[in-house]
């Protein structure tokens, strides 16, 4: 079994081609002693053999083609040898064109170099040439007094390249040009001196060609804020003397003078036109000989000396008009409440105009320099970052705001403000006193005369072009129309309107005693009194016409005021936020023109309920003395003698005819409106008192149609809605049967909307005699 | 007093914001405050209620698309910060130059509050004396008066009551709600802001104020100051509305009505959460 899996793997073919692991081994096979097993070992063999000599002369058939091969190959041989010398031809003459092109490339290159070195070279050669006649220049220029060419030399000089001077001082020559480039930097100096000595004698002297000449020379020295700022010195000097002798003028002037009341506004504006005219002229220099972005500079020197110009005319205007004793008397007066020690509105008057008009003025000018620096920026900006444009936005408004223009401005409209303010109060104070109506207008002559008063003093501070005053103005003017105006109105209110039938006697004394006694309190209204019932009527109709007006006015009010603002705002006045103040204040204002119409509400239901109602109530009550529960004789008898319904309205007619007349159109319509509430209500309330026939039923049917057209030929509004409750009761009354309402009621209704409960229904049912209860009982609604 | 309220069993410590940030905040406001009924210190405190009057609850669920605007008038010394604590708000920045106001200077804050649109009015007056004539005119139908004084400078503090004073002069009574604030509390160290605190809050307390300490340099308090001032001022705005509209409603017939049920959509209220988002 041992030599059997010994064997084993020598059974393969496929591995008996290797000698040494084909045969059984020598040993093993010298070893071997039993006879099968030779036996054996020799069949093996023999088949081994037998293999062997397969393969060996499977080998042998193909010698010959390995033969042929191996001729081909040696004939191959020398032809590889060529193909050999040549591959190492072909990389030698790469490498030489490689080379060659190598060196072409560098040659180019050097030339190249050459070339720049060369530019540069006779750059170089130009600027030390330049420097060279830069120097003879100069000094020539400087004798000659040619200031213009020697600072264009200088200038040249500035422009050239530090390097190349560096350079030019370390040739052969080193010595002379050192030299040279002292006398330059002498030369330079003694520009500068010589320059600015000369602007200061041409300043001195007002010399505006030299002036001119040596502030275009200051930019070629590089001394731009020196050129600026000296240039301004001068400006400011001409604009300082100009604003004095203004000043000088103006205390020369002769009050009887046509603008004596606005001189010192005319001076403002003299020096306002003063400094644009020098801005106008001079910006066109600045820009061409200093590059954009410098009028800033040259504007922020001039404002300085505006600043002083304006304190001066300022404080000369406090001082001549007594502007702060004037504020300090009308602070005192606001506190006091005797009319003798107030200082009287109307003297206000033109001291109120001429500082709007100096705000005006200070407005248009700051609005102008603001234009004008903003395009200048911008034309230097262009390429600037997001930053240098936010940094230059800020030192334009930095001296807009804190100029001492702007800020003495805002003091005097502070001022003005209180006392534009106690102008309006006490002007309107006055107008409310002086109160008068005439026959046959519907208002009295204070309305206009308030509305007068507050368009004018809102007008003046919107003269003023500041945003933050027109506001305060607006406010101070809602606030006077909303508590002290609408007071006034409201107390006319309250006095009632007088009742003249005898049941409200009692009601019309009490009413009289209270319009004394508040004529009493109050002292300066109605010190007449009212003599007459008539004329407490009149009084109070007048009242409610103005009410309504006032209202309305407002709204007008309101209406021009934001146009006149869009078209101060699309001018260009006003910050970021002006469009949002006004309308915030302006819809205040909106506000209080409700307050009013609350108000004339109020008037309206005291007038409905002590003039209509008292005396319609009673004509209505008449109803109930005419029987409803009547035959056919009576209906007959009542068509030709109308038992009540056309009395009622001769009797509504004859008491709207007085309103009609006393009331503006809006009003009478809103009482007529009240009316028809009153008598649909009232009627409803007589008539569930009421007891009816089939017959009585169509008589009320008749008496409502009847009014309800007489109602629709008064009112504008339609009525029809009022009534429909009543309508719907008539329909009800005049039924044949109980059961016929389930023709109208519920999914038989059709277009008709029921306007009573089912409960309502069965009590109207109810009125009529001829109904039996049991059937309203039994009907299902 | 929180009881009825799950999100605030705990101990009312600390911020506890009841009308905090929710689902409901549109993306499209970016920069979103929180609307917050928190207050500064319950001694000086115009009310301790957690959340909205249930009617204004119900209101804004009904009344989409009005706009409602509350008139905010800052008043007090110069140099306290008005503008300053205004600016920290309103734009989110802080600018170390002093700069005057000049009359008066308005921003209007656009806010959000479940489908309302609602501004808040801010009107920044001038200090200065000499400019008093001019910001005194614009004092009217205030809203809210913020009185603000400077916490390192205590005599600005006294002037607060004159301040007030001439602000309240031109408001009817009881109109307004009223906020003292101390600004700069970055300046003084907490020693010094405790004790100026303690002074302060019995200001508030007389003025019947609300009293608030905050920096507008740091932005410390600020966002949650203006919150509280929002949110009561809208409050308030809704009540006074919802005061005034039954009596014009006009009533025709006394029939059968048709009852609307007051079905209402989707109002988290059992959390009670509000966003209040800036446009």
């Amino acid at each position: 079994m041992a030599a059997a899996t010994a064997l084993g793997p020598k059974a393969t073919p496929g591995e008996s081609g290797s000698p040494a692991a084909s045969a059984l081994s020598m040993e093993r096979i010298q070893s071997l002693t039993d006879l099968a097993d030779l036996e054996a070992a020799y069949t093996r063999l023999c088949e081994e053999e037998k293999v062997v000599q397969e393969e060996l002369d499977a080998l042998l058939e193909q010698q010959s083609t390995i033969e042929n091969k191996m001729v081909a190959l040696h004939r191959m041989g020398p032809n590889l040898q060529l193909i050999e010398g040549d591959a190492q031809q072909l990389a030698g003459m790469i490498t030489f064109t490689c080379n060659l092109a190598e060196n072409v490339s560098s040659k180019v290159r050097q030339l190249d170099l050459a070339k720049n070195r060369l530019y540069q070279a006779i750059q170089r050669a130009d600027d030390i040439l330049d420097l060279k006649f830069c120097m003879d220049g100069v000094q020539t220029a400087l004798r000659n007094e040619d200031y213009e060419q020697a600072a264009a030399h200088i200038h040249r000089y500035l422009s050239l390249d530090k390097s190349v001077i560096e350079l030019s001082r370390q040739g052969k020559e080193g010595g002379i040009i050192d030299a040279n480039l002292k006398l330059l930097q002498e030369a330079e100096q003694r520009l500068k001196t010589i320059v600015t000595e000369k602007f200061d004698t041409a300043m001195k002297q007002g010399d505006l060609p030299q002036v001119e000449r040596f502030f275009k020379i200051f930019p070629l020295l590089g001394l731009h804020e020196e050129g600026l700022s000296k240039f301004s010195e001068y400006l400011c000097k001409q604009v300082a003397n100009k604003a004095e002798e203004n000043l000088q003028l103006v205390m020369g002037t002769d009050m009887s003078d046509r603008r004596a009341a606005v001189i010192f506004a005319d001076t403002l504006t003299l020096l306002f036109e003063g400094i644009a005219r020098i801005v106008e002229t001079h910006q066109p220099i600045v820009e061409t000989y200093y590059g954009p972005g410098r009028l800033y500079t040259l504007i922020k020197h001039l404002q300085v000396e505006c600043d002083r110009q304006v304190e001066k005319v300022v404080d000369k205007f406090i001082k001549e008009r007594d502007y702060h004793r004037q504020f300090q008397q009308v602070q005192n007066s606001m506190m006091r409440s005797s009319s003798a020690e107030k200082i009287e509105p109307r003297e206000l008057d033109p001291i109120l105009t001429e500082v709007t008009l100096m705000n005006a003025r200070s407005e248009l000018y700051l609005r102008f320099i603001k234009r004008r620096i903003i395009a200048d920026f911008e034309v230097g900006d262009a390429m600037a970052s997001e930053e240098v444009k936010q940094e230059h936005q800020k030192y334009l408004d930095k001296l807009l705001n804190n100029c001492l223009l702007s800020c003495t401005m805002q003091e005097l409209i502070g001022y003005y403000i209180t006392m534009e303010e106690y102008f309006m109060r006490e002007t309107v104070n006055k107008a409310v006193a002086m109160d008068s109506y005439e026959k046959g207008q519907l208002t009295s002559s204070m309305v206009d005369d308030v509305f007068y008063i507050v368009k004018k003093c809102i007008g003046r501070a919107l003269s003023s072009s500041s945003i933050d005053c027109l506001c305060a103005m607006i406010n101070h003017s809602t606030t006077e129309l909303e508590s002290d105006f609408r007071e006034v109105l409201y107390n006319k209110l309250k006095q009632g309107f007088p009742a003249t039938t005898f049941q409200d006697f009692q009601r019309g004394v009490t009413s009289a005693v209270n319009i004394m006694h508040s004529s009493l309190q109050q002292g300066k209204f109605d010190t007449k009194g009212i003599e007459s019932t008539d004329e407490a009527k009149q009084s109070f109709l007048v009242t409610l016409n103005n009410v309504e007006v006032c209202s309305e006015n407002i709204m007008t009010l309101k209406k021009t005021l934001e146009s006149d603002c869009s078209k101060l705002l699309s001018q260009g006045f006003g910050g970021e936020q002006a469009q949002a103040k006004i309308e915030s204040c302006l819809s205040d204002m909106a506000a209080v023109s409700n307050k009013f119409r609350d108000l004339l509400q109020e008037g309206l239901n005291e007038l409905n309920s002590t003039a209509i109602k008292p005396q319609v109530k009673p004509w209505i009550n008449l109803f109930l003395s005419v029987s409803h529960n009547i035959e056919e004789e009576e209906f007959s008898d009542y068509e030709a003698n109308d038992p009540w319904v056309q009395q009622f309205i001769v009797n509504l007619e004859q008491q709207m005819t007085e309103f009609k007349a006393g009331l503006s159109p809006v009003i009478y319509d809103t009482l007529t409106g009240l009316m028809t509430s009153l008598i649909a209500i009232e009627l409803e309330k007589v008539l569930l008192k009421s007891t009816f026939s089939r017959l009585g039923g169509l008589q009320f049917d008749k008496e409502l149609r009847s009014l309800i057209a007489y109602l629709t030929t008064v009112t504008t509004w339609t009525i029809r809605d009022k009534f429909a409750r009543l309508s719907q009761m008539a329909t009800i009354l005049n039924l044949e049967r109980v059961t016929e309402i389930l023709d109208y009621w519920g999914p038989n209704s059709g277009p008709l909307t029921w306007r009573l409960t089912p409960a309502e229904v069965r009590q109207v049912l109810a009125l009529r005699i001829d109904f039996r209860s049991e059937d309203i009982k039994r009907l299902r609604l | 007093m929180c009881q009825d309220n799950p999100v605030l069993d705990k101990p009312c410590e600390g911020a506890f914001y009841l009308f905090s940030l929710a689902s409901l905040i549109l993306a499209r406001f970016v920069p979103a405050a929180v609307l917050s009924f928190q207050w500064y210190t319950p001694e000086a405190c115009l009310q301790f209620k957690e959340h909205f009057h249930a009617q204004v609850r119900t209101a804004f669920c009904n009344n989409p698309g009005m706009l409602k605007i509350s008139k905010v008038v800052v008043v007090g010394d110069l140099y306290v910060g008005k503008t300053s604590l205004i600016n920290r708000f309103c734009k989110d920045n802080f600018d170390r130059d002093y700069k005057a106001t000049i009359g008066v200077d308005f921003e209007i804050e656009r806010f959000e509050i479940i489908g309302v649109p609602y501004n808040l009015q801010i009107w920044d007056t001038a200090g200065q004396e000499k400019f008093k004539c001019i910001a005194s005119a614009y004092y009217r139908g205030a809203e809210v008066i913020i009185t603000v004084f400077d916490l390192a400078d205590i005599q600005t503090l006294d002037h607060t009551k004159q301040w007030l004073e001439d602000a309240l002069r031109e408001n009817e009574p009881d109109s307004s709600f009223i906020f003292l604030v101390g600004t700069k509390k970055d300046l003084v160290s907490d020693a010094v802001c405790e004790r100026t605190e303690l002074e302060a809050i019995r200001f508030a307390k007389e003025m019947q104020a609300e009293y608030w300490s905050v920096s507008a340099k740091t932005g410390e308090n600020v966002k949650e100051f203006f919150s509280r001032v929002a949110a009561l001022a809208f409050e308030q705005s809704m009540i006074k509305e919802l005061e005034n509209t039954p009596g014009h409603r006009a009533q025709i017939g006394e029939g059968n009505f048709i009852k609307l049920e007051k079905n209402i959509v989707e109002v988290p209220e059992d959390n009670t959460q509000v966003s209040l988002s800036c446009c």
